[in-house]
């Protein structure tokens, strides 16, 4: 499709018709018309309804300095800021020789100041993430391979200003920096700039290369919308490995240092890459477990081993099947998972049979496998935590965990013997992420499904009136990190009523949520609070937990649930507070 | 700019089509190029007020209206 296409398609979405919506700005010192509109048609694509608004041209300081401005009316969920070099360096564009090195260091602080004080006041009244493009490093300098012998010369003043772009947003949750330098450096700037279009109508990028910037921009809508997917499932033959174990044998199969084998073991490499930082991965393979189980334990050149997948299905049962049970013991949706296989018949059927699920047909060369995996936006998350990077660890020790409880009888045994320790804390700065993910993502033991990005955790963090907590839940096994959490809100000095209660699907089950209950009573009682009301709004998805607040001892009245605190209730034993 | 054919005329432009501005131009000389594998000069891109002008600049790059 081309750039007109996408403008044709776009001007005919209505966004008020999709159930799932967001709000895009664009604020930028140059043109970028087709930009919103091609992103709005991806969005459609993924069944979200995209409210756009551009800001006037090069008037993206107005826009933010204007409290009643058009774009601060629009109450963006996303705003994307791009100035481009030129507008940056204004007169300095072309020679900035003309002043001393000093005095363009000064100048180039003061444009970060300028960009802080754009930021600090967005952010003063809006809940909006700021996603900033950094500039284009210019190519081309009047002193020629010189350039790099100057002092603080053009090109490292807009290498300096992009790095101090950098140090803003690492202190900034809501701040992020689109690497556009590192757009232009993957497509060229030949291709990229054409001075006719720039002459005609300051564009800077060429319409095919539109299409391209906005297939990179939906990566930040993804996270937002909660479209990301969790877990990575793939066949084995000629997928982790060249060949069919079945038939070639353990020697037969390629992997290793010579090409096909190093294509494969690249891919591999990748993979394992993004199980460091929180992907589950899985194995859904027809073959004989014993055969293919051999390679992954034995193989002195497989990259990824049996402790790295959460879960593996290696039987003759029909793939869509080993899907769903996947899903189940992993405890994610299908709409979570990402599935990899070189056999498009069997893709096929799993994309009629299970259309959640993104399946990825490999093509026969296995070279271009790594940049398949590479392109994909679908593993992009605003924030990631330290449970994120452990949680292949995690899995691990879950298994260990099951295996315990085949052996014991029954369920005050096993609770016991697993020594549960839960560490209950209120928020504070750093956990904050944890907490909003968890408000965003759990929704199994969720009273009531209320969703907080990270900037709503952090305004009822600073309010007198709401209380925020988190659970660290541990076992002998290990750590499961932070997995539980609650909100609260103070109606008034007698009465409180919980906003928030929720439980990772992964500590359900141990009775750690009586604990929580527990603990918040407890506090109620200790600051004189006579009334604790809670909620349980039903969903699809949240079943397990309706009945806790009848099993705790709460009473109905009318809508609500309410927990008078002189009544006496039980702190689980086997469970120890820290 | 989603008008239909059978409003067009040699004399319409930019002038008396709303939906004609500068950057649907730029998409429209875009679509010329790509189609007709041809590269106009900024100077034809410049130089069209209708489409007999943008016909004009066609025929001069060796397409021919049959």
């Amino acid at each position: 499709m081309t750039l007109n296409e996408f403008m044709k398609k776009s001007s005919v979405l209505e966004p008020q018709n999709y159930e799932k919506q967001i709000k895009v700005a664009l604020l930028s010192s140059f043109t970028l018309k087709g930009l919103l509109e091609t992103i709005s048609v991806k969005c459609s694509n993924l069944n979200i309804g995209c409210n756009k608004f551009e800001g006037g041209y090069n008037q993206f300081s107005q826009e933010i300095l204007d409290l009643d401005s058009n774009y601060h009316k629009f109450k963006a969920d996303l705003t994307f800021l791009a100035i481009d070099t030129r507008t940056l360096l204004g007169e300095l564009f072309f020679s900035p020789y003309e002043i001393s090195d000093e005095e363009r260091r000064i100048f180039i602080e003061k444009k970060v100041n300028e960009i802080n004080n754009l930021i600090h006041t967005c952010q003063l009244h809006s809940n909006s993430k700021i996603i900033i493009f950094n500039c284009k490093v210019p190519i081309y300098s009047p002193y020629g391979i010189n350039e790099t012998k100057q002092q603080y010369g053009l090109q490292e003043m807009i290498c300096d200003f992009n790095n101090k772009l950098l140090k803003i947003s690492l202190n900034n949750p809501s701040v992020f920096i689109y690497d556009f330098q590192g757009f232009i450096s993957k497509f060229g700037d030949k291709n990229i700039f054409d001075y006719r279009q720039f002459f005609f109508g300051d564009i800077q990028i060429k319409f095919d290369y539109i299409l391209e910037l906005a297939d990179e921009l939906i990566r930040y809508v993804i996270p937002i919308m909660g479209l990301n997917r969790k877990c990575i499932v793939l066949d084995l033959d000629n997928t982790l490995w060249g060949g069919i174990i079945g038939e070639d044998n353990f020697s037969g199969i390629k992997l290793g240092t010579k090409y096909p084998g190093n294509a494969f073991v690249e891919f591999q490499n990748h993979l394992l890459a993004l199980h460091n930082r929180g992907i589950i991965l899985a194995i859904n393979s027809k073959n004989n477990p014993e055969d293919a189980l051999k390679v992954l334990r034995e193989h002195p050149d497989m990259v990824l081993r049996e402790k790295n997948f959460a879960c593996i299905k290696i039987n003759w049962k029909d793939k869509a099947s080993n899907l769903r049970e996947i899903a189940q013991e992993i405890n994610i949706g299908l709409e979570s998972l990402i599935f990899f296989d070189d056999d498009p018949i069997n893709c096929e059927f799993i994309k009629k049979a299970l259309p959640m699920v993104k399946t990825i047909n490999l093509p026969k060369d296995p070279s271009f496998y790594s940049q398949i995996l590479m392109d994909l936006s679908d593993f992009n998350l605003f924030q990631i935590t330290k449970e994120d990077q452990l949680r292949g660890k995690m899995y691990y020790e879950e298994h260990q965990r099951d295996d315990l409880k085949k052996q014991v009888i029954s369920l005050d045994e096993f609770l016991s013997e697993l020594n549960i320790k839960i560490k209950i804390r209120d928020v504070n700065d750093f956990t904050i992420p944890r907490i909003s993910q968890l408000t965003l993502k759990t929704n199994q033991f969720n009273l009531t499904t209320n969703r907080y990005q990270e900037e709503k955790i952090k305004e009822y963090k600073n309010s007198e009136n709401f209380i925020v907590g988190s659970a660290e839940v541990q076992d002998k096994f290990g750590n499961n990190g932070i997995t539980g959490s609650f909100i609260i809100k103070k109606i008034d000095s007698k009465i409180w009523e919980i906003d928030t209660f929720l439980l990772s699907c992964r500590v359900m089950g141990r009775k750690v949520e009586q604990a929580l209950m527990s603990y918040i009573i407890n506090k109620a009682k200790n600051e004189s609070v006579e009334k604790v009301y809670a909620k349980y709004i039903p969903t699809q998805k949240n079943q397990p937990c309706s009945n806790f607040l009848n099993d705790f001892g709460f009473e109905k009245d009318n809508d609500n649930w309410v927990f008078f605190s002189e009544k006496p209730f039980k702190f689980p034993k086997n469970i120890e507070l820290i | 700019m989603s008008v239909p054919l059978s409003e067009l005329t040699d004399d319409s432009g930019p002038e008396n089509i709303d939906s004609w501005d500068s950057f649907n131009g730029l998409l429209l000389v875009d679509e010329l190029e790509s189609k007709f594998n041809i590269t106009f000069s900024l100077e034809e891109v410049v130089d069209v007020k209708s489409i007999s002008d943008i016909k004009r600049h066609l025929v001069n790059h060796g397409v021919s209206f049959e």
